[in-house]
C-alpha cells in the first residue's frame, strides 16, 4: 500500500500579531488511525542567527528551523516538521510562527521570510 | 494494488523468518565498533581520539592530515540539503577514522557517537583538553584571525594550485572560483559591500570556538525538542531513500551535484533539517549569541570542533538504523534505476585517507554501505524502529496472553489499553499473535491460511484490504515429514491496526479478541485445528 496523500492545506491568516503570526491550517482530510501529519515550511531569506520557531497557537512548542550553511542573501529552503496528532483538533491546527533572534524581541516573520506553510498527511500504510 | 502488496509483504516476511539463520534486523558483524561515547568503549576511543588530535594539530599546514586542513576538506566539498548528505559524510568520517587509528596507534579505534536523544548535552569528556576547540593547544593556530591566516592560507593556496580541472569545476559549483572567494567564507567578508559580517565568519577565536561549556553543557529546550524521540522517530518513518514529497523522503533534495549550495530550492529531510542543523548551530551559539561571531560548529569549517565527528557519527548511525529498518521490512534501502546511477556515480574528489594520501577519484557509490570501512554501531536510540517495536511502554509491559482455542478459532483477553496503544502507534503494529497450527499433510492442497481478527462469524474469506485481515501464513515448499521436524509450526502475525477488528473494545479493562485461521483460497479446503494462539506486545 504505497499510496500516500499530500494535499495543499487551506491557509487562513487569522491574525498578524507583533510577536508572531497566527495561522490556522485545515488538514487535507481527517487523520485516520496511524496517519501522520506534517508541516512544510518554506523559508525565504533570513539573516544569519535568525531562526523560525513553530508552536501551536496555545504555545506548545513544535520545532525550530535553524538554517545551517546557507550563504548570506540566499533563501533557506523548505523544512518539514512532524505534527503530533494531539495538536490537531477538528481537522485543523492553529500555529504560532515566530522569528527569533538573540537579543531582539520575537516578531512575526514577513511573508518573504516565511513564504508558505502547508500541512500534508502520510497515510498509515506508508 | 494495495491488496497484493500487503499480502505479498507478509508472505515474504513470514517465509524469510522461517528460513533465515539470522534475523533481518541484526547488526552486521564488523571489524570495528563505533561505541556510544558514554560507554566504556566510547571513553577508551576518546582517549585515542585526543591523542590523534594532538598529533594532527602539530602537523605542518601543508600536511593533508593537519587538523585544520582536514576541516577545510569539509568546507570545500561537503553537501548539505541534498541526497548526498549522508553518503559524503560517511566517506569523510571513514577516512578520518583511519587517520585517527594510525596517528593514535590504536588499531581498534572507531569514532564514538553522541546520542543526543538520550543525552541532550555535550558529553562531559568532550570538554577535556584538545577535545574542545577552546583548549590552549589550539591557540598557536587560531589565536586570532591574523595568526590563523598566516598559518593556513599559504598552504591552502599551494594546494589550490595542484587541483585538477574536475576538482576546480566542483569548487566553481560551490561558488569558489578562486581561493580568495573561499577565503571570504573564512573571514566573513561580503565582497559586494566590502564589509565583514561577523556572523558569516568561519574562523573562530578559541575563547568563542564553542558556545557550550562544561558549566553550561546542555542543549536548550528547543534544540532538545529537535532531537527528541518524536522528531527522530518521525525522521526514520519515511520508506523511500528519496521522494520528491519531503515527508516521504529519508533524504533531502535530489540535486544535480553534491556541491550545489543549499538554498531556496532545497527541501531538508526531518533529520538533517531539524536535528542535524539545530545541534550544529546551538553548539556554536546561534540562538543565544547575536550577531556573532559564532563558534566553529555553525559553519562548514565545523570539523575544527572535535564534537563534529561524534555528532556526525550519530547521524550516520541513524542512517544505518533506517537502512536496517528498510531491510527488515523488505523495502528498498536505495533508489533504483537511473536514480541509483545518478546517486552512485557522483564523484567525491577531495578525501584524504588514513595514510595521508589523497584518495583521488572516488564515487558516492563506494560509500553507500558501511562495508568499505567495516564498522557497526553499538546499539543506541532508534533501534526500536528496526525491531518494529512501539516507543510506548504500555504494550511492552503487557505479558504474553494465551488464548482459549476451539477448532480454528481462539479467544484472547487483551488489555484495552494495549489495544488502544496498538491502534495509535505510529511505528507499525505493536501487538502480534503467535499462531501455532499443524503443518499441512503432504497430501493436502492447502498451503496458505489467512489470519482474521474480530470478523463476524459469517465471514469465512477476506481480502487483504479487509479490516479483519492480519496476514497470510504460507507454508513454503513441499510438505515433507523429515525426521526431527516438528509437526507443528508457529508464526508471528502482526494484528491489524483497524478499529473494526477490535469491536469488543469497550470501557472494561480487558477486551476479548477473536482470532481465526481460514484457508486463503476457497477450494473447499478445511480450516486447520489450531494448537495455540498467544497475543504479545512487541
Amino acid at each position: 500500500m504505497r499510496a500516500a496523500l499530500a494535499a495543499l492545506a487551506f491557509f487562513t491568516q487569522l491574525a498578524h500579531a507583533d510577536a508572531s503570526r497566527i495561522v490556522t491550517l485545515a488538514l487535507p482530510h481527517a487523520l485516520r488511525t496511524g496517519d501522520t501529519a506534517w508541516l512544510e515550511v518554506k523559508v525565504g531569506i533570513i539573516a544569519r542567527g535568525e531562526e523560525i520557531e513553530i508552536a501551536t497557537a496555545a504555545g506548545r512548542f513544535l520545532g525550530v528551523i535553524s538554517p545551517h550553511g546557507i550563504h548570506s542573501g540566499h533563501e533557506a529552503g523548505t523544512y518539514t516538521i512532524p505534527l503530533p496528532a494531539d495538536a490537531i483538533a477538528d481537522d485543523h491546527i492553529s500555529l504560532r510562527i515566530s522569528l527569533d533572534r538573540s537579543g531582539h524581541a520575537q516578531r512575526a516573520p514577513t511573508t518573504e521570510e516565511v513564504k508558505s506553510l502547508r500541512v500534508t498527511i502520510v497515510d498509515a500504510a506508508r | 494494488m494495495p491488496q497484493l502488496n500487503r499480502r505479498h509483504f507478509l508472505q515474504t516476511a513470514i517465509a524469510a523468518a522461517g528460513a533465515a539463520t539470522f534475523p533481518a534486523n541484526a547488526q552486521p558483524t564488523a571489524k570495528y565498533t563505533r561505541y556510544n561515547v558514554t560507554s566504556s568503549g566510547g571513553q577508551k576511543a576518546l582517549a585515542s581520539y585526543a591523542k590523534a588530535i594532538e598529533v594532527m594539530l602539530k602537523l605542518p599546514a601543508d600536511h593533508p592530515q593537519n587538523w585544520f586542513r582536514n576541516a577545510f576538506t569539509h568546507l570545500m566539498d561537503c553537501p548539505h540539503g541534498n541526497w548526498w548528505f549522508y553518503v559524503w559524510h560517511r566517506g569523510f568520517l571513514g577516512y578520518f577514522e583511519q587517520t585517527v587509528r594510525n596517528l593514535s596507534a590504536d588499531p581498534t579505534f572507531a569514532i564514538p557517537y553522541w546520542d543526543w536523544t538520550t543525552l541532550p548535552q555535550i558529553p562531559d569528556s568532550m570538554f577535556n583538553g584538545v577535545l574542545t576547540p577552546t583548549d590552549k593547544a589550539f591557540e598557536p593556530y587560531t589565536g586570532n584571525l591574523a595568526v590563523f591566516t598566516s598559518f593556513i592560507q599559504p598552504a591552502l593556496t599551494s594546494y589550490w594550485s595542484t587541483l585538477s580541472p574536475a576538482q576546480l569545476a566542483q569548487l566553481t559549483a560551490r561558488g569558489y572560483t578562486s581561493i580568495d572567494k573561499l577565503w571570504n567564507d573564512v573571514t566573513g567578508l561580503d565582497p559586494q559591500s566590502g564589509n565583514g559580517i561577523s556572523g558569516n565568519m568561519a574562523y573562530a577565536n578559541p575563547c568563542g570556538a564553542r558556545y557550550l561549556s562544561r558549566n553550561n553543557p546542555k542543549l536548550d529546550d528547543k534544540t532538545a525538542y529537535n532531537v527528541s524521540p518524536f522528531v527522530v522517530y518521525s525522521g526514520l518513518l519515511p520508506t523511500d531513500f528519496y521522494n520528491a514529497q519531503n515527508n516521504l523522503s529519508f533524504n533531502s533534495s535530489k540535486t544535480t551535484s553534491h556541491n550545489a549550495q543549499p538554498g531556496g530550492a532545497d527541501s531538508f529531510s526531518v533529520l538533517e533539517g531539524l536535528a542535524h542543523n539545530k545541534v550544529h548551530n546551538y553548539i556554536g551559539g546561534v540562538g543565544p549569541v547575536d550577531p556573532g561571531p559564532y563558534g566553529n560548529m555553525t559553519n562548514f569549517l565545523s570539523p575544527v570542533d572535535p564534537i563534529f565527528f561524534l555528532h556526525h557519527a550519530n547521524m550516520d548511525r541513524l542512517w544505518d538504523i533506517w537502512t536496517r529498518k528498510q531491510k527488515a521490512l523488505n523495502l528498498p534501502w536505495l533508489p533504483s534505476g537511473a536514480d541509483l546511477q545518478a546517486l552512485s556515480s557522483e564523484p567525491f574528489l577531495f578525501y584524504v585517507n588514513g595514510d595521508g594520501k589523497y584518495v583521488g577519484a572516488s564515487k558516492a557509490g563506494d560509500y553507500l554501505t558501511t562495508e568499505k570501512f567495516d564498522y557497526a554501531y553499538e546499539p543506541g536510540f532508534g533501534e526500536k524502529v528496526v525491531e518494529s517495536a512501539t516507543p510506548t511502554t504500555t504494550t511492552r509491559a503487557m505479558p504474553p496472553t494465551r488464548g482459549i482455542v476451539k477448532g480454528n478459532a481462539a479467544t484472547v483477553a487483551v488489555s484495552a489499553d494495549a489495544i488502544r496503544s496498538h491502534l495509535a502507534s505510529e511505528l507499525g503494529a505493536s501487538l502480534s499473535a503467535q499462531v501455532t497450527l499443524p503443518r499441512p499433510a503432504s497430501t493436502s492442497s492447502a498451503r496458505e491460511f489467512d489470519v482474521i481478527v474480530g470478523a463476524p462469524s459469517d465471514v469465512t474469506q477476506v481480502s487483504a484490504d479487509s479490516p479483519y485481515y492480519a496476514g497470510t501464513i504460507a507454508f513454503f515448499g513441499k510438505m515433507m515429514n523429515m525426521a526431527g521436524m516438528s509437526q507443528d509450526a508457529t508464526f508471528a502475525v502482526p494484528l491489524p491496526k483497524k478499529p473494526e477488528a477490535f469491536h469488543m473494545l469497550a470501557a472494561q479493562a480487558n477486551a476479548s479478541v477473536n482470532i481465526r485461521v481460514v484457508p486463503s483460497h476457497s477450494h473447499g479446503e478445511k480450516a486447520p485445528t489450531l494448537k495455540a494462539v498467544t497475543v504479545r506486545a512487541r
